[in-house]
């Protein structure tokens, strides 16, 4: 079987319209982070969350309204997996045990002879979860830094590390806006955890991977055909590692697929963004990155020429 | 020439297979001797279990472990309070000033997330250029002496920090060792936090206890009780005419929740459970604690002595400030059951020392009360009958026979150096930690047999080649995970998973280069020499690139996460030579004769 043996796209010249829709996406991600705010986890806003397990099916909103006054505030819940399993989540200072003791008691009532046994509990306190945010966000600026630096070594040309990162960026912005917006409505648990981060360092070094491999080609390409110009070059070179570009995404969609669908209610959300990531990294690679040299690399020589 | 690299690689091939057999052949035996414990009755464990105790012990140390989120159990991590040991060093030399500083620097650590004494110094010399932190602290055996400069006191509370926390750490391990847990993790993170795994726990609120509990044993005497009804009077005076404050909550009539009216002549009052927080906020604000004289503490009583329709009632005790006595003098500890009520309660004995100041301090106080405290709650109160000189005395008012065997536990394992706090704590039950094992295993098979039979169908027999380097990847994984001792979590396993995923990316890359020259007119020979030579520069920097994000996420990342990042590293680094050595091998090997046929799709 043969993909893309000897293809002719036109890459660059489809930019416009990829500026157009990366545009778009990143505006709305941007408009939704900043107006719904994040959708933190436990991790990164600290706070109690609990998985329970009935022995019948519950009610989610009939949970929680029946809840909130004994909590004396409306706690988060969702359905986890199945709909006898509810993953609850609250704010309170509240000693951990009293909690669950408080949670299981008000159960009883809401639902009588309906059993339920405690699956998951995380307390993370308001500084421990801030150093984990810290750590997170560190972890996201330092990642970025290295790899800037390391393709800067390699590839001999800053516009091919700012392509590369603004790759990247557009990546991680993107499945972050996802995130966000899907935080109401997606049927799993979509808050942005440790396990998220995780999850977008996976993306950074995935999607990092594909736009290696085709800025690898540029560089051999440019060894090759000197007199090419550059813009032309770079779309040879897209096209020439397009079939492998293929091969290894749809390879890797399996993967986060199975994972998505396979991996368990606890790695939903991980693997969503990871699905999310594998999609866009290889979108990314081949209509932003390069795109985007092209245009650092003519700025520069115009910026020289003056 | 070629030969011999082969010799050279098929050599590097028998040795990694090697390792990782020897690795991980602990792992297999222990799952077939759980598997074996399984089959056998209840009886004939115990029996087996028993006989085998020091094999089944190496075989589990040995085998690749499972992490919390796959087993069940109890994740922990503490932290141990810098700015309560620091105070405790200066212990008698300790002013206000000292305790003002103590604070602010406290409120810059958490502002500024830097070191608690470093801030600590900082804000003293920024008082006062010219202080001299010696004041506060003396140490013969660490030569702080008066004269000893600000940078030497510095590291030496940094050094007295570091001990502070071995010490818990030590402390901590004896009580989960007396509490019995199989193969509890504790190590530190950071220069002042304790991380407790503890596989298989359930009872969280018992084990929380246990770390908790500084067993900071005091005895002390009580005020006079026209003392106590003096500052009753007070402090139900101020209220009397205290208007609570609409727009702020924190600003409570301490009388609507607090009752003045005591049980006895010592009790200070009384409260429901769930108010002795906003009791606690309002006693601390400055005007009330005026009308509270210096040398009286009031503090809960650790056990309700009342339900008011099923809400339970704490008592409040006053106390005198100064301590008699501290738990450092017991020297031994038991369970006991007081002879009239059945109650157990906990029977100590004290060293000659305690035992001589003890005898003192009950000869001098017939018919008044002694309080027992720990860790700041009052168990206990006997009016002192005669004076004793056996160095004997017990806690009583204890909940349960568990709880009284916890405190005993607590009360011989010594004293926290400093208090810890629970900064985080996680929970997985074992049912859940199956499902997720299960879980993980049906997206390994699925995602492998998935990849396998596409990359059969796209590349033909390149393509079995490359599946049968996937499989070995995966093997040799979890040979380096067993290898290096590291423990297989959740993340893990998605790890592994999507390294399935990427491992082949390799193979893609070399296999699409080998197409490639061999539609430039090559040879097939020509074409795997040049595919492989070609495509190696674009694997390595793709792989260097994701290894980088990968350490990472490792030094950044806690728990799982970490357990992730370990996964992905050795999923490169097992990919890039099941990639590149063995199918090199392998295709060498069906290609040695000039006529010989592989297809690569």
């Amino acid at each position: 079987m043969r993909w893309f043996e000897s293809p002719n796209f036109d890459f660059i010249k489809a930019h416009n319209i990829a500026y157009f829709f990366s545009g778009t996406l990143i505006v709305v991600s941007i408009v939704a982070i900043f107006t719904m705010g994040l959708n933190y986890g436990i991790d990164f806003r600290g706070g109690q969350e609990f998985v329970f397990e009935f022995q019948e099916p519950v009610d989610v909103v009939e949970i929680r309204s029946e809840l909130s006054e004994p909590l004396g505030t409306v706690p988060e819940i969702k359905l986890f997996g199945s709909d006898r399993e509810i993953l609850l989540r609250i704010d309170t200072e509240e000693d951990i045990t009293a909690t669950r003791e408080l949670l299981i008691a008000n159960f009883a009532t809401i639902y009588p002879g309906n059993e339920v046994t405690v699956q998951k509990t995380d307390l993370v306190g308001p500084r421990f979860a801030e150093d984990l945010r810290r750590g997170a966000m560190y972890s996201i600026i330092f990642a970025l830094a290295v790899v800037f630096i390391y393709i800067f070594i390699r590839f001999k040309g800053w516009y091919f590390s700012a392509g590369a990162i603004a790759a990247l960026a557009h990546d991680v912005l993107i499945v972050l806006g996802v995130f966000t917006i899907m935080a109401e409505i997606a049927p799993f648990d979509v808050s942005i955890d440790q396990a998220l981060i995780a999850a977008f360092l996976t993306i950074v070094g995935y999607s990092l991977n594909d736009t290696v491999v085709v800025f690898d080609r540029i560089r051999e390409n440019s060894i090759i055909y000197k007199t090419m110009n550059f813009s032309d070059m770079i779309n040879k070179s897209l096209n020439d590692t397009l079939s492998r570009t293929v091969v290894t995404s749809v390879t890797t969609l399996f993967v986060v697929s199975v994972l998505f669908i396979f991996g368990g209610e606890v790695l939903k959300g991980f693997a969503f963004a990871l699905v999310l990531g594998v999609i866009l990294g290889t979108y990314s690679s081949l209509f932003v990155a390069s795109a985007l040299v092209v245009e650092l690399q003519k700025r520069a020589i115009k910026a020289k020429a003056k | 020439m070629k030969k011999q690299n082969n010799g050279f690689k098929i050599g590097m091939i028998a040795l990694f297979l090697g390792l990782t057999g020897y690795y991980l052949f602990p792992t297999i035996q222990w799952s077939l001797e759980q598997r074996h414990i399984e089959s056998l009755t209840e009886a004939e464990r115990v029996v087996y279990e028993s006989e085998n105790a020091e094999r089944i012990q190496r075989l589990r140390e040995r085998s690749l472990s499972l992490g919390l989120d796959l087993q069940g159990g109890m994740y922990v991590t503490l932290e141990v309070g810098t700015p309560q040991l620091v105070l405790e060093l200066a212990g008698e030399f300790a002013d206000s000033n000292l305790e003002d500083v103590i604070r602010v620097a406290r409120e810059n650590y958490l502002e500024r997330r830097t070191d608690f004494i470093d801030e600590f110094v900082a804000e003293f010399e920024r008082r006062d250029p010219n202080a001299m932190l010696s004041r506060y602290f003396r140490s013969d055996a660490q030569n702080i002496t008066r004269t000893s400069s600000n940078s030497e006191i510095s590291s030496f509370l940094k050094t007295q920090r570091t001990s502070a926390v071995e010490r818990a750490m030590e402390i901590i391990r004896s009580r989960i060792d007396r509490f019995g847990v199989t193969e509890p993790g504790i190590l530190q993170q950071g220069n002042s936090r304790i991380v407790v795994e503890l596989p298989g726990v359930d009872d969280e609120e018992r084990v929380r206890d246990l770390l908790r509990g500084t067993a900071r044993l005091e005895f002390r005497l009580t005020p006079e009780s026209d003392e106590i009804n003096s500052a009753k009077q007070a402090i139900a005076s101020f209220f009397s005419d205290f208007e609570a404050d609409e727009e702020n909550e924190e600003v409570q009539n301490l009388l609507e929740i607090f009752d003045l009216r005591g049980t006895n002549q010592y009790s200070f009052g009384y409260a429901a459970g769930r108010d002795t927080a906003a009791v606690n906020r309002i006693l601390q604000t400055e005007d009330v604690q005026r009308l509270i004289p210096r040398n009286m503490d009031l503090l809960w009583g650790a056990t309700a002595f009342a339900h008011d329709n099923g809400i339970p009632l704490y008592e409040m005790i006053a106390v005198r400030s100064q301590i008699e006595l501290t738990g450092d003098v017991i020297s031994e500890a038991r369970v006991a059951f007081d002879p009239t009520t059945n109650r157990p309660e906990v029977s100590m004995t004290m060293d000659s020392d305690g035992a001589r100041r003890w005898s003192r301090i009950t000869g001098a106080n017939i018919g008044r009360p002694v309080a027992i405290v720990l860790d700041g709650y009052v168990y206990s109160y006997p009016t002192v009958r005669s004076q004793i000189n056996n160095g004997r005395s017990s806690i009583s008012g204890i909940g349960g026979v568990q709880e009284a065997e916890d405190l005993v536990n607590i009360l011989l394992s010594g004293a926290l150096p400093a208090p810890l706090e629970i900064i985080e704590e996680r929970t997985v039950g074992a049912s859940l930690g199956e499902a997720s094992i299960r879980a993980g295993l049906y997206s390994i098979i699925f995602g492998l047999s998935v990849v396998a039979i596409f990359m059969i169908v796209y590349y033909r027999t390149g393509g079995a080649i490359a599946d049968l380097a996937l499989l070995l990847n995966i093997i040799f994984i979890l040979g380096i995970l067993a290898g290096f001792q590291a423990t297989l979590t959740l993340p893990g396993i998605a790890g592994i998973v999507l390294t399935i995923g990427m491992a082949v990316d390799a193979n893609v890359l070399i296999f699409d280069r080998i197409r490639e020259e061999m539609r430039g007119g090559k040879t097939l020979r020509a074409a795997i020499d040049n595919g492989y030579a070609n495509a190696m520069s674009a694997i390595i920097d793709a792989n260097v690139t994701t290894f980088f994000v990968a350490v990472i996420l490792y030094s950044f990342g806690v728990g799982p996460i970490k357990g992730f990042a370990v996964t992905l590293m050795a999923g490169i680094v097992a990919s890039l030579f099941s990639a590149i050595v063995i199918t090199r091998v392998i295709v060498d090997y069906l290609t040695r004769e000039k006529s010989s046929v592989v297809s690569f799709g």
